[in-house]
């Protein structure tokens, strides 16, 4: 980790420490051991004989597990080292620690090991605003565990820590006295379980962590089968694809209603939970390689689906949700998120998956079993997001205190803004929402005319698509510039600015055949493609950064929807071009993209430079390059088959995706680079 | 007297017969709600949508425990669902997709307004 800390996660518990296995979390630190968006121990250091320990070295054996390798003293003065330290980590409902000292001397030693526990039990909100605790905190030692506890009211949380050998136990820690004869060596198992999680729900029982671990050892490798296999005569994509799976799985998260399935998380470490956009463009990119994370981003997000009016929430029946969190601030309605809904795009995009995920599996008994809940999406399209009654799908937060202001997904406060840097005011209907609502009207169609036997309603909403294209082109298109304005401000005047979104726009297929080759040429062009990939706002608008967080960086999820929709206009080869520029920057980070990286042009730096406090590993970079490849391939479902027609950067060479899933069964797809790449 | 907002809720939801937002629910669950020593059940059986309401202590696919006066603010729209159960306020014990199937039948903190209203524009009359 370029940060010097190690993380290692299982669904949505994580540990965040420093290179010694040690935390020392301050208020506002993202160090610790969490579960369940709260904080289960902020602090775990580990002395023997009252002296810190120093990393010789870190293996990261699998995303769930990883091994520290200690030696005493402070600085570069363990060179000859009398006693090495091994603390191997696990998490499963909580950590289990494995500490071992080995004795290198010819004679025995006595020692004093000392391991420091205690706990604030933040809320994750609390962490990353850095806000006051209400309740109370206390620490006891009962029944040979030490037990940190945090109540309030009927709320409460706790932390059990035990060990295996005997240990003196106090309110602050565990003590061992110990003496390790000759070449000898000494070990303990450290348990810390997060007692109550406070969710209300039972967990599965525990059992002995070495089994939980071969268990999710076995199912990552399994995971890896299952998927197609990778061969190219490019050796850095196989790296990254085989980097982006491995994460994919790590992020994979079983909210307590989901019957033990998974879902995608949005990313660590802030958002180890169900988020309706991100699981679901994650899913779209996943689609040919692992179709069951649709399935199941499908049912909890159906499950959770809105069904009145709550302002505090930006509830509205049939609204997707935005985003659920577990921890203290949800549970006294201090936050939203139980869940919060406040997202303009999860909606629509709900559809356009579902349909999708027909397309690929051939799954019709999932289209029927979601019926209900896919027309309660497409009427919130026209009933409760037209909030101007003009047609388009508009956004303004009903919970102004902590509701969001921007419901897409360029959701921080600068995002839209006109080519001269003004902000508009709300509502706000940005041009990717239009297009995905096109896109799920045009599909929810085909849904209620194939498996819904609804011929009325695919006729209506056909009917709606087509107006909605024609209206759309007319009143986003940017005359003098050719391309579309990033939003409309209320009053119905066009946000100006050039930005990625119309990327999206081609994948939605709302754009008029006549206007893409000048879309495309400005998703091509010196202001929007940095070298790397398209950047989120042209250079030369008012508000244009390179390392702002909406406003100039490159986001590589965005680049591989930007590519789909290249490829859906016949843009072949641009769309390779993105894919070439995106998977040369996951070679500079190792195969695992972050969630963004800096806009400047690419000789400037000669490498991506990473947005400072990105999450990572994210889900949809994570699923980056997965639709790159599927885009690459030119992979599409049409009928019973897959069509492929690939248009590879040559400095790919050859390629093989094997075994791809769908409702063909297995397939294979082959290509071979073609398409020249100019690095500038 | 004050009237039992949690018992009319139960008498509410027993005479809906068919109720389309469980559509695809089959189960049972049990309300127990607790005034001081007392405490009251509600059995809740769906079939296919189909709700039925019974009292009585029968056991269910999942148990749902709390005060009656935080039952009477659910039912009121006052309290959310959720967030009872991640402060401690609501128990559960059992099928935990059925406690999210079922908060779909609890009352929103607003009933009777219109979604224009409510985002607080003016727009288009219909």
């Amino acid at each position: 980790m370029s940060d010097g800390l190690v993380r290692i996660l299982d669904g949505n518990t994580f540990v965040v420490s420093d290179a010694r296995g040690d935390i020392e979390a301050s208020p506002t630190d993202p160090t610790g051991l969490f579960s369940f968006d709260t904080r289960f121990l902020s602090r775990w250091v580990l002395t023997v004989n009252g002296e810190r320990l120093n990393p010789l070295s870190v293996d990261d054996l699998q995303y769930f597990e990883t091994r520290f390798f200690l030696v005493p003293g402070t600085g570069t003065v363990y060179v000859d080292a009398k006693l090495s330290v091994i603390r191997q980590r696990a998490v499963a409902n909580g950590f289990h620690e494995e500490l071992t000292l080995l004795n290198h001397l010819d004679e025995p030693v006595d020692l004093s090991v000392r391991v420091d526990a205690g706990c604030d039990f933040a809320d994750l909100f609390e962490v990353k605003d850095a806000l006051e605790k209400n309740g109370k905190h206390s620490a006891r030692v009962e029944g040979g565990k030490l037990v940190l506890a945090y109540d309030r009211g009927t709320f409460g949380r706790s932390t059990a820590i035990s060990a295996s050998a005997p240990a003196r136990i106090d309110n602050h820690g565990l003590t061992f006295k110990i003496r390790i004869g000759p070449h000898e060596e000494w070990s303990t198992r450290l348990d810390v379980v997060t007692e109550r999680l406070g969710v209300g729900l039972a967990r599965e029982a525990t059992g002995d962590p070495k089994r939980a671990r071969v268990r999710m050892r076995r199912n990552l490798e399994r995971w890896i089968d299952e998927a197609p296999g990778l061969e190219c005569d490019w050796d850095p994509l196989k790296a990254t694809y085989r980097r982006s799976l491995v994460d994919l799985a790590a992020l994979r998260f079983s909210p307590p209603i989901s019957g033990g399935h998974s879902l995608p998380a949005a990313g660590l470490p802030w958002f180890m939970t169900m988020f309706g956009r991100d699981s679901i463009l994650t899913s779209l990119q996943a689609l040919p390689f692992t179709p069951e994370l649709a399935a199941t981003t499908l049912r909890a997000l159906g499950d959770w689906q809105g069904v009145g009016l709550d302002d505090f929430r930006d509830e509205d029946p049939g609204r997707i949700l935005h985003e659920m969190r577990y921890g203290e601030l949800t549970a006294f309605e201090e936050r939203p998120h139980s869940p919060y809904y406040g997202s303009a795009d999860a909606t629509p995009l709900y559809v356009v998956l579902l349909d999708e995920y027909e397309r690929w599996t051939g799954n019709r008994a999932l289209v029927r079993e979601l019926e209900v809940e896919a027309r309660a999406a497409l009427n919130w399209i026209d009933e409760y997001a037209d909030i101007q009654g003009t047609g388009y799908i508009w956004y303004k937060r009903r919970n102004e205190k902590t509701g969001l202001e921007n419901q897409c997904w360029k959701d921080s406060w600068d995002s839209i803004s006109f080519r001269d840097g003004r902000l508009p005011g709300f509502p706000r209907a940005t041009c990717e929402l239009q297009g995905y609502a096109y896109d799920a009207k045009l599909r929810g169609a085909r849904l209620a005319r194939l498996v819904w036997k609804d011929t009325a309603l695919a006729d209506r909403l056909e009917k709606e698509a087509a107006d909605l294209k024609r209206r759309f082109n007319r009143d986003f298109w940017v005359e003098d510039e050719q391309y579309f304005a990033l939003a409309l401000d209320p009053d119905g005047n066009q946000v100006d600015a050039l930005a990625s979104n119309n990327g999206h726009l081609l994948w939605s297929g709302i754009v008029e055949k006549s206007k893409a080759k000048a879309v495309a040429r400005h998703l091509l062009g010196p202001r929007l493609f940095s070298g790397w990939g398209v950047r989120t706002l042209a250079e030369g608008q008012g508000r244009y950064n390179p390392i702002g967080y909406h406003v100039g960086t490159v986001w590589p999820f965005d680049n591989s929807f930007i590519a789909w929709g290249l490829r859906r206009y016949g843009f072949k080869e641009d769309a390779a071009v993105i894919a070439a520029g995106i998977l040369d920057a996951a070679h500079f980070f190792d195969g695992r993209l972050p969630e963004a990286f800096g806009g400047y042009e690419r000789p400037q730096t000669m490498y991506p430079v990473q947005y400072p406090t990105a999450c990572s590993p994210q889900a949809w970079s994570t699923g980056a390059p997965l639709l790159l490849l599927r885009t690459m391939l030119g992979l599409e479902p049409h009928g019973e088959h897959l069509v492929v027609d690939p248009a590879l950067p040559i400095a790919i060479g050859h390629l093989e995706l094997l075994d791809i899933p769908g409702r063909w069964g297995r397939i294979d797809a082959f290509g071979r680079g073609r398409v020249e790449v100019e690095r500038r | 007297m004050r009237s039992d907002l949690t018992a009319e809720f139960f008498d509410e939801l027993g005479s809906r017969g068919h109720e389309p937002l469980l559509g695809k629910v089959t189960g049972s669950a049990r309300f127990d709600v607790v005034a001081g020593e007392r405490t009251e059940r509600w059995l809740v059986t769906i079939d296919k949508g189909d709700v039925r309401v019974s009292r009585g202590n029968a056991p269910a696919d999942s148990v749902l425990r709390a005060n009656k006066a935080s039952f009477d603010r659910i039912v009121a729209g006052q309290l959310n669902l959720m967030a009872a159960v991640l402060r401690g306020e609501l128990a559960v014990e059992g099928d935990p997709r059925l406690l999210v199937r079922l908060q779909r039948l609890f009352p929103r903190p607003q009933g009777g307004r219109t979604h224009r209203q409510a985002a607080g524009t003016a727009g288009r009359e219909e």
